[in-house]
C-alpha cells in the first residue's frame, strides 16, 4: 500500500457507524481484527494493523454489503 | 482585491463588559413570560457604542484578541475560536487571490436543545443586538457572506425577537448583510454541528461522521464558522473592549429549588459561589417550599453536582464545591461546564433515580442511526432504571459496565459518549447508593419527585 502521508504511522480499519447495519460479515472475514459488541456491531482496533491484519481487513472492506468499512492512514 | 487598512478602534473605556446585568429566575420548563423586553438598539448603542469595523486588518486584530482571551466554543471540547476563524479566513483569502470568489458561511447556533439549559434563550431574549453584533463582526472578519441563525424547532419567541432586532437595525440605517433565520427540528440533537450542517446542505437534520472539519467544508461544502450565541456575544464585547477589557465569565443555568437561575459567573468564582447566588435568588421560592413542610434547598449541603448538562458528569459536592469555574481547574477535576448547566443534588434526593430518568431521555433522543447508540442506550437506561428501583443484581451491574465500555466512542456523533459519561460518573459518585440499591435497599430519595427537568420523548 502506498503512503501519501509521510507522517502516517500505519493503516487502521474504520467503521462508518451510519452505514453499518450490524450484518457481521466483517467479523467472519477478519476474525483477528473485528470483534462484535453485544448487539452484533463491529468493534475495530484503534491502533495500526500488522501486515497479516491488513490482509484480513482488506477482505472485510471488500466484503461489507453496506460499504461501511474503510482503511485509513493513522 | 485589496482590503482597506482599518484597525480596531481604541477600547471603549468604562463600557459594560457583562452579558447579564442580574441573575434571571425561571421555571423548570420554558422561559415564556419570565423575561422582560429585549434591549432595543438605542439602549444597546448607548451602552456600548457602535459595532467596530472588523474587516481587513481589523479582522486580524480581532482574531488575535480572541486568541489572547482564550475564547473557545461551548461544546465541551473547548476548541479555540481563533483557530476556526483563521481556517475560514484563509480559505476565503486564498480563493480571492485566484480571483474565484468563495462563499463562506457563519452560523449562529441559537438552538438550545439541552432541556435544563436556558442561558441562550435568556441571552437572545434580553440582548439580541449583542448576539447580532458578534455574528456580523465574525462574518466581516472571516469574509463570510452567508449568515444563518439556527433555532430550536418551536422557539417562536426567539425567532420573533431576532426578526424584530434585525428590522430595527435596518430601520436605523445599519448596512449589514441579510440573515436567514432557520428553524431546526425540536429534537435534542437539533443543535449538533454536523446535523445542522447536513440539514442546511439539503439533507436530514441528523448527525453524521465528518472527515473534514466544517471550517474547511461545511454547509454545501463551503468554509463554515459555527458559534453558539453566547460565544458570539463575547466576540461582540471583545471587539469593543479588547483583550484587557473583557470579563472572563460563563453563563450558567443553575437548577435548584424547583427553579432555574441563569447567571453570569466569573472564572474566579467557585462552584459553591454560583450555587449560593442561585439559591439566594430562589430563596423566596424556598420559603414557600418550606411552608409546605418539605426541606428547602439551603437546609442541607448538596451531595453532588451535575456539570455540563444531561451528557455531563456527576461529581461529589465536597470534591468540587471549592473549585473555581475556569476550564483548566474543572478539567483537572474531570468536569466541564459544557452547556453551562449546574445542578446541585440535594442530600435527600437519589442520584441513581435522577440519572436513570435522564438516561431514558437520552436513549429516546438518539438519532437512531448508529447501532451502538440505537441498541446500547436503551440497554444502559434499562439496567440503570432497574438499579434505581432496587431490582438489579450483581450480574446486571456487570452487563451495565460491559455496555458502557462497548458504546463509548462508537457513534458518528458524541451523543452515545455523553450518555456513557453521565452513567459512569453516576456509578462512581453514588457508589454507596449503588451498593445499597443492588442489595434491594433503594434510598428514601428514590420515591421523591425528580429534581431534574426531563421532558417527554427526545
Amino acid at each position: 500500500m502506498r503512503r501519501s502521508n509521510p507522517t502516517a504511522q500505519g493503516v487502521r480499519l474504520q467503521v462508518d457507524p451510519l452505514a453499518c447495519d450490524g450484518i457481521g460479515i466483517c467479523a467472519h472475514l477478519a476474525p483477528d481484527v473485528v470483534r462484535v459488541d453485544s448487539w452484533g456491531y463491529p468493534i475495530v482496533p484503534s491502533q495500526p494493523l500488522t501486515d497479516r491484519e491488513k490482509r484480513q481487513a482488506a477482505r472485510a472492506v471488500a466484503g461489507c454489503p453496506r460499504r461501511a468499512l474503510f482503511l485509513s492512514e493513522c | 482585491m485589496t482590503r482597506p487598512m482599518l484597525r480596531l478602534a481604541a477600547p471603549i473605556a468604562g463600557a459594560d463588559a457583562s452579558l447579564l446585568a442580574t441573575p434571571i429566575r425561571l421555571p423548570l420548563y420554558g422561559v415564556a413570560g419570565a423575561l422582560g423586553a429585549p434591549e432595543n438598539l438605542d439602549t444597546h448603542l448607548a451602552r456600548l457604542g457602535p459595532r467596530p469595523v472588523t474587516s481587513g486588518a481589523a479582522g486580524e486584530d480581532l482574531i488575535t484578541t480572541l486568541d489572547r482571551i482564550g475564547l473557545t466554543g461551548r461544546g465541551g471540547a473547548h476548541f479555540p475560536a481563533a483557530t476556526k476563524w483563521r481556517a475560514v479566513r484563509g480559505l476565503v483569502d486564498d480563493a480571492r487571490a485566484t480571483g474565484a470568489p468563495v462563499l463562506a458561511t457563519v452560523i449562529a447556533n441559537a438552538a438550545e436543545s439541552e432541556p435544563a439549559s436556558a442561558k441562550d434563550a435568556v441571552l437572545v431574549g434580553l440582548r439580541p443586538h449583542l448576539v447580532l453584533d458578534g455574528m456580523f463582526g465574525a462574518a466581516e472578519a472571516v469574509g463570510a457572506q452567508e449568515l444563518i441563525i439556527w433555532l430550536h424547532g418551536g422557539d417562536r419567541p426567539g425567532w420573533r425577537i431576532l426578526e424584530q432586532a434585525l428590522a430595527e437595525r435596518r430601520a436605523a440605517g445599519l448596512v449589514e448583510p441579510s440573515v436567514r433565520l432557520v428553524f431546526g427540528p425540536a429534537s435534542y440533537l437539533s443543535g449538533e454541528n454536523s446535523a445542522m450542517v447536513r440539514g442546511l446542505s439539503g439533507g436530514p437534520v441528523l448527525p453524521e461522521l465528518r472527515r473534514v472539519p466544517v471550517a474547511f467544508a461545511g454547509v454545501q461544502g463551503r468554509p463554515t464558522l459555527i458559534h453558539n450565541v453566547e460565544t458570539l456575544a463575547r466576540v461582540a464585547l471583545a471587539a469593543r473592549l479588547g483583550a484587557s477589557g473583557v470579563r472572563h465569565s460563563s453563563l450558567l443555568t443553575v437548577v435548584a429549588a424547583e427553579r432555574r437561575t441563569v447567571l453570569e459567573a466569573d472564572r474566579d468564582d467557585t462552584v459553591s459561589d454560583a450555587v449560593a447566588s442561585a439559591n439566594a435568588v430562589a430563596s423566596a421560592v424556598a420559603d414557600a417550599v418550606r411552608a409546605g413542610g418539605q426541606p428547602g434547598p439551603g437546609d442541607a449541603p448538596a451531595q453532588a453536582v451535575l456539570f455540563g448538562g444531561y451528557g455531563g458528569t456527576w461529581l461529589p459536592w465536597e470534591q468540587v464545591a471549592h473549585l473555581s469555574l475556569d476550564v483548566a481547574t474543572l478539567r483537572a477535576a474531570g468536569a466541564s461546564l459544557g452547556a453551562g448547566v449546574l445542578v446541585p443534588l440535594p442530600a435527600a434526593a437519589c442520584g441513581l433515580t435522577e440519572t436513570a430518568a435522564v438516561l431514558r431521555y437520552l436513549a429516546a433522543a438518539s438519532a437512531r442511526q448508529c447501532g451502538p447508540c440505537l441498541f446500547g442506550l436503551p440497554a444502559i437506561a434499562g439496567v440503570f432504571t432497574a438499579l434505581a428501583e432496587g431490582s438489579a443484581g450483581r450480574a446486571d451491574l456487570r452487563h451495565l459496565k460491559r455496555f458502557l465500555g462497548e458504546v463509548d466512542g462508537r457513534g458518528a456523533c458524541s451523543h452515545p459518549d455523553s450518555a456513557v459519561r453521565l452513567a459512569a460518573s453516576a456509578l462512581r459518585t453514588f457508589e454507596a447508593d449503588v451498593r445499597a440499591h443492588r442489595r434491594g435497599r433503594p434510598c428514601a430519595g428514590a420515591v421523591r419527585p425528580p429534581i431534574l427537568p426531563v421532558p417527554a420523548g427526545g
